[in-house]
């Protein structure tokens, strides 16, 4: 997202030419640049910068949260985290909610979108709007709609599955750590899948529409316009929607405290609720003390990870792009 | 008819029934907030009520404390959306049009921290707010809420604003115009599209905000905003199903009618930023 915001030099104020009047008024225009910066600076800085710095800090810390951290540990809480087999299976149940949850809705979002970019096709916006909604919805309060729906009616699907003979006893949907994760991959799947189908629907717009004409000048079937016009000039597009969806994907919590807090017994743990659960406790499963330096430990290795993991997503997909683009 | 007129009446179909389905969970919130318990109960799948029970609403309303939690959603949507609107269009316009010693570095972080993962960092931010003493108000949410939100916001003001003609703001000046009075009533009036973007972008964030308010509210039940009052209740009373339906209708309405009403804006800013 605006990765290439480049800074345009010619629009920017030329250097007027020196005279004593146009230094001063030339001064107080940066006066007031700093002045009309200064809020975001501080908040950027304060909420943002100074966080992550901090939370380095509270690394080599025991400590609960209150009052000053005291209790030196040195490198202690990152030796448990790394040994601690929970934080590596909620990094893997992660990665298998984005391995699910990014391809499928890619390749649906792109079938969308190529159905509602037919400029021949009436009231592709409204439905544009119907499968858009989710996006703006909470996941939170989708989560409690979802979690009603799926533990007080799992009922009629149980009888419905029972019935066909497909199963042989009443599933816990959400209670099952076999299913647990699945529903909450379909959930996300659903949730913010519009994201993916307008930025599909921006991209296909960009596509001029003199190479489709072209390709049917040349007696092109749609299969072959498809794979020889759409799919590569969607490429520059796709990268940043593939890394928007990564990205959105490794911060999932909401959806995932309200439906399971992460349970039952770790089945669902991801590793955003996992440093939740360090940080203020209150998950039933998970009943330790609040240790805000294991947390914060925690999360730098996740954040490195992410960190990491982005660059070398970045690098691959832009080269990829690239290559096949030449 | 035609071959080509099946094939288009067949796609409106497919997309008005896939569409409606899609959206069956919202429905079956909707129409189980009117439904009486027993109904509730009895009629499982099926969204429609057999008769309308509007005493839900009354109740979450009043006795289940939605409306408190509405008044605060409100009061922190508002003040996010107004903090985030003052900060970034000054920031933008003054990163687009002056070139003040220093400006690489705030460009430069600004970049850097857009690519940064957040969430992870709310620990400091929780400590950070304790020792300013604003940990048990609906500040430490605004202002949280808001400093997410100012990186996306300065980036998109400032692309707005270098695109627009440099030729205004010099013939407003051999006016006589200063600093302020170019930006208020020559750049600011010209930024309607981008201060609705923006505005529609940080208010859908407020108003649906589940981890922020989470943390800063756990030992402040007054200061809930709707999804964390939904998200306690399902804990405290987990027997009223109707009336947690209708807390799902109260907090989902008000921002799905604000999107459909300005989701111009919002589909533009969102096919803007990535196709830039």
């Amino acid at each position: 997202m605006v990765m290439t915001t480049q800074v345009r030099e010619d629009v920017v104020t030329a250097e007027p030419p020196r005279s004593a009047g146009r230094r001063r008024s030339r001064r107080r225009t940066y006066l007031w640049s700093y002045v009309y910066l200064a809020p975001m600076m501080v908040l950027l800085l304060a909420f943002i910068v100074y966080p992550i710095v901090a939370s380095l800090g509270y690394t080599f810390y025991k400590w609960d949260g209150i009052g000053d951290p005291s209790e030196f540990v040195g490198l202690a809480n990152f030796r448990q985290i790394v040994h601690d087999s929970i934080f590596w299976r909620s990094l893997g149940h992660t990665f298998v909610y984005a391995a699910f949850v990014v391809p499928v809705q890619l390749v649906l979002a792109l079938a969308l979108a190529l159905v509602l970019n037919n400029k021949r096709l009436r009231f592709a916006s409204f439905y544009r709007t119907l499968f858009f909604l989710p996006v703006v919805t909470s996941a939170a309060v989708i989560g409690v709609v979802i979690q009603l729906l799926v533990s007080n009616f799992g009922d009629s699907i149980n009888t419905l599955l029972l019935n066909l003979h497909l199963v042989h006893q009443h599933i816990d949907w959400l209670g099952d750590p076999h299913f647990a994760l699945a529903i909450i991959i379909l959930v996300g799947i659903w949730h913010t899948f519009g994201y993916n189908l307008v930025y599909f629907l921006a991209g296909l717009q960009t596509i001029p529409d003199e190479l489709y004409e072209a390709a049917r000048l040349d007696g092109a079937g749609r299969f072959a316009t498809f794979w020889y016009i759409t799919i590569p000039m969607l490429r520059a597009v796709g990268v940043v929607i593939v890394i928007l969806a990564v990205i959105g994907t490794f911060q999932i919590f909401d959806l995932v405290q309200v439906l399971t807090s992460g349970g039952p017994y770790f089945a669902t743990e991801v590793v955003n609720t996992y440093i939740y659960h360090l940080a203020f406790g209150g998950s039933n499963a998970n009943a330790v003390q609040p240790d805000i330096g294991l947390a914060s430990a925690a999360s730098f290795i996740y954040g490195l990870l992410l960190i990491g993991f982005s660059v070398v997503q970045v690098i691959v997909l832009r080269s990829l792009a690239r290559r096949r683009g030449a | 008819m035609t071959r080509r007129r099946v094939v288009t009446v067949m796609t409106h179909m497919a997309l008005l029934v896939s569409g409606l389905a899609w959206l069956y969970p919202l429905f079956w919130a909707l129409g189980s907030s009117l439904k009486s318990d027993d109904d509730f109960f009895t009629d499982g799948l099926n969204p429609m009520p057999s008769h309308f029970l509007w005493a839900n609403y009354l109740n979450a309303w009043q006795e289940a404390s939605f409306g408190r939690y509405f008044m605060n959603t409100i009061l922190i949507t508002v003040g996010t959306v107004v903090i985030t609107l003052v900060v970034t269009s000054c920031a933008g316009y003054v990163l687009a049009r002056t070139r003040f010693p220093g400006r690489g570095f705030c460009l430069g972080l600004v970049s850097a921290t857009l690519f940064l993962p957040h969430g992870y960092t709310i620990i400091p931010v929780f400590d950070l707010m304790q020792r300013l003493h604003l940990l048990n108000s609906l500040w430490s949410v605004i202002i949280v809420q808001a400093s997410g939100g100012v990186v996306f916001g300065t980036f998109l003001f400032m692309g707005y604003f270098m695109a627009i003609d440099k030729e205004l703001e010099d013939a407003a000046q051999v006016d006589g115009a200063n600093f302020h009075q170019t930006f208020a009533r020559i750049m600011l009036p010209l930024s309607g599209p981008m201060l609705a973007t923006v505005g529609l972008f940080t208010a859908i964030s407020a108003w649906n905000s589940f981890f922020i308010p989470l943390v800063f509210t756990l030992g402040r039940p007054e200061l809930r905003t709707l999804a964390i009052g939904m998200y306690a209740f399902i804990g405290e009373n987990s027997t009223e199903w109707t009336l947690l339906c209708a807390g799902t209708v109260i907090t989902l309405a008000p921002i799905i009618l604000l999107f459909v009403l300005l989701q111009r804006f919002f589909v533009n800013g969102l096919a803007g930023a990535v196709k830039q």
